[in-house]
């Protein structure tokens, strides 16, 4: 997959994974590297952006194991932000899924 | 690479920035070096998923100072602006490099106009002076005009360097975007 597209598709996934509930950093990156390949060095600049402009607010919690880590809270411009972005992924989606339908049954015919 | 490599690494690839944000950046991958030991993995482990200090550190430092840019809006930080989107890839060497050229070229040609037109009256003065030309009502004239000319592009053009400013920093952004593919 091409670096720059999985850049945009990070952002949709840390913003939709704060949603639910507060999240760490090493959490997000560990997570989303589980279900698709990324350097998970770059969700950090994704993370510093997203909270410079105002998506994201952070604070450090004490963990049982360990030294405090900073969570990411996902404000309500945030929220607004990413629901515009779960559109844009959907029109997008469903985009190239139908061109590939299409494409295929016209392989297969 | 281990963890002191790749904190190393980082931190000398950002010495450039102002010291807080360094150390804010620097703690970011502390931590998730100290969760990784945490969660039992080793520092090669966690340095390799990281990926490689590099583009790690260009990629912070183009946002860095696009940010830069956006809140100071000079020459040095515009420029330190495009370097930092440049070194994001080759890629951006045809279409940050190209059009910013481009409307620096425009700019020093509207410069070189206004101050030409400023300094008019000074050369037809010289003129007036040097040759006996009997035409010195029409010269006066002249001169008047383009002197006028010259005083009206200059207030014009520091409405149109601001837009340039602007217009320059939309672009980077929008530059960013699309390589990212994001909508921060």
């Amino acid at each position: 997959m091409n670096p720059q597209f999985k850049k945009g598709v990070l952002t949709l996934c840390v913003m939709v994974m704060a949603s639910k509930k507060d999240r760490y950093g090493y959490e997000l990156a560990n997570s989303i590297s589980e279900k698709f390949a990324i350097s998970e060095g770059t969700v950090y600049p994704v993370l510093r952006r997203l909270t410079k402009d105002d998506y994201f607010t952070t604070y450090l919690k004490e963990s049982q194991e360990g030294p405090p880590r900073k969570y990411y809270r996902l404000t309500e411009s945030g929220k607004g932000e990413m629901l515009e972005l779960i559109n844009e992924w959907r029109t997008f989606s469903d985009g190239v899924e139908r061109i590939i339908k299409e494409g295929l049954t016209d392989v297969e015919k | 690479m281990l963890r002191s490599e790749f904190m190393n690494e980082l931190e000398r690839l950002l010495k450039d920035l102002p010291e807080a944000e360094q150390q804010e950046i620097l703690f970011d991958y502390k931590e998730h070096f100290e969760i990784g030991k945490q969660d039992g993995k080793s520092e090669e482990e966690v340095s390799d998923s990281l990926g490689s200090p590099r583009s790690i550190a260009n990629e912070l430092k183009a946002d860095f100072h696009i940010n830069q840019a956006k809140e100071n809006q000079s020459v040095n930080t515009i420029s330190k602006a495009v370097i930092a989107t440049l070194s994001l890839g080759f890629f951006n060497l045809i279409f940050v490099l190209g059009p910013f050229i481009g409307l620096v070229g425009v700019m020093l040609g509207l410069y070189t106009a206004t101050l030409a037109l400023v300094a008019s009256p000074i050369f037809i003065l010289i003129k007036i002076i040097v040759s006996s030309d009997p035409g010195i009502l029409e010269a006066l004239f002249v001169m008047m005009t383009t002197g006028g000319l010259g005083v009206l592009l200059s207030i014009g053009m520091i409405y149109v360097t601001k837009a340039f400013y602007f217009v320059i920093v939309k672009y980077l952004q929008f530059n960013l975007k699309i390589i990212r593919g994001d909508n921060s």
